[in-house]
């Protein structure tokens, strides 16, 4: 199940160059590249002629050939040229994605070309901002989308998959939680107070006490999940919004579905302390990367069980709300664009 | 562990919000506390229908709704409003005595 409607992170600004990069989103093949003045070009990735990925084959000035007959599909993926023939036929064209360049990613619209508007583009700007140190990756992941939502919106995980990184037993057992709800946003907000500082957090704020730690996460459809967190030491006043001595993190989150059961997973993490310094961005980039790459092991290992039993029944348990309010959410939207594209189909 | 007769002091009325429940215990039970157009009420905490907390729920409308399956009670009579629950939550006298609230345990 997939939402349409909406922008998603296609790459990463890097990954688009004059060499054709070929990626699967929502179950359709697209190929991305720049024209000769930098401009970012989606395609549909499949020769109108032999369904040849066109990311098999090579620039030719702002004009892409197809690797297998040599057929030249102009930026606005029509077909101008085909060798040894004068004549093109009308249908010798592939679809075109609207893209964005922004924050560091390209985004790409995969709904009704009609209502693309960049303005609705989800806010990231922590990862292209003067005020803030950040650094983005990468990561495949072989699950569900949904699954790597879920993760984020219970963070009781941490205390079990991340005890050496950012997690320790403090935000399993003494958090306060709140959910809250609107009809397209979900945030869960967990304070953790007087509690130990986990290792990450020791390592790049210097904590040597107990500290009143926040994790404020904001789900926003189809799949970005925007984390505020961080730490200041105990009794200085960050559970009334005074934030000192401590540190604050971005934790920015942006998964495009790849198919039914696997995933692209964009990440950042962006600190407000320290910002120009670049060792230690890269060290809390480590942090982080080190966890979610222990996050990609759990992706992994509940994929193989629900592809060996699809659909099994699940409890649920009081962190999950969450979780169940995202998804139910998903649910809704989902439903309205099926029932819009029937009502169109019937008319 | 038999519970205790009589009235018991839950919470401080300041404890208490509109817009969110104060979770405590009556003997070995766990109750929540709601405040609704400057009434305070009590009820059973844990939903009838799978065990969630319903003070980790949602408040509209004078109901609290199940924060994991939907279930929704009415909080000022504990009446259960929508599936999957079926079984309406028990409600608990309260006198409030300057800034102290009270609760009588169920007989």
């Amino acid at each position: 199940m997939f939402l349409r409607n909406y922008w998603y992170v296609a790459a990463t600004d890097s990954e688009i160059s004059r060499k054709p990069l070929g990626r699967i989103i929502l179950g359709e093949p697209i190929v991305f590249f720049r024209t000769e003045d930098g401009t970012p070009v989606a395609f549909e990735d499949r020769c109108a002629h032999r369904h040849l990925p066109l990311s098999m084959g090579k620039l030719v000035g702002d004009r892409l050939q197809c690797h297998y007959h040599g057929l030249q599909y102009d930026r606005t993926g029509r077909c101008v040229r085909i060798p040894g023939q004068d004549h093109i036929p009308p249908d010798a064209k592939v679809k075109t994605y609207p893209v964005v360049e922004r924050y560091h990613w390209l985004w790409i619209w995969m709904g009704d070309p009609a209502l693309a508007d960049p303005a609705e583009i989800t806010d990231f700007h922590w990862l292209d901002d003067a005020d803030w140190g950040a650094k983005s990756s990468y990561l495949y992941v072989k699950s569900n989308w949904q699954l790597i939502v879920d993760n984020l919106l219970d963070l009781t995980h941490l205390a079990f998959v991340h005890e050496t990184t950012i997690g320790n037993s403090a935000l399993a057992e003494h958090a306060t939680v709140k959910v809250t709800r609107a009809p397209n946003n979900v945030v869960v907000t967990r304070w953790i107070i007087d509690q130990p500082a986990p290792p990450t957090f020791v390592k790049v704020g210097g904590f040597t006490a107990n500290v009143d730690r926040w994790q404020m996460i904001d789900f926003t459809p189809p799949a970005f999940l925007r984390l505020d967190v961080g730490a200041t030491p105990t009794g200085t006043g960050a559970p009334q919004g005074k934030r000192v001595d401590g540190i604050t993190m971005r934790n920015l989150n942006a998964i495009t579905p790849e198919t039914e059961k696997t995933s692209h997973y964009f990440w950042g993490q962006a600190h407000d302390f320290d910002v120009k310094n670049a060792e230690l961005t890269q060290k809390i980039f480590e942090q982080i990367q080190t966890a979610f790459h222990e996050d990609v092991a759990v992706f992994t290992a509940q994929q193989r069980n629900l592809d060996l039993i699809p659909d099994p029944p699940q409890i649920d348990i009081n962190a999950d709300t969450g979780v169940i309010q995202a998804r139910r959410i998903i649910d809704r939207l989902h439903g309205e664009e099926q029932a819009a594209l029937h009502a169109t189909a019937a008319e | 562990m038999p519970e205790p007769a009589g009235w018991q002091r839950v919470a401080a009325l300041a404890d208490l919000a509109d817009d969110a429940a104060f979770a405590t215990t009556l003997g070995n039970r766990r109750i929540a506390l709601y405040r609704l157009d400057g009434k305070v009420h009590a009820l059973d905490d844990v939903c009838t229908h799978a065990l969630a907390l319903l003070s980790q729920g949602f408040i509209e409308d004078g109901a609290v709704e199940c924060p994991l399956h939907g279930a929704r009670f009415d909080i000022a009579t504990g009446r259960c409003l929508s599936p999957p629950a079926t079984v309406d939550l028990r409600t608990y006298a309260v006198r409030i005595e300057g800034d102290e609230v009270f609760v009588r345990a169920a007989e």
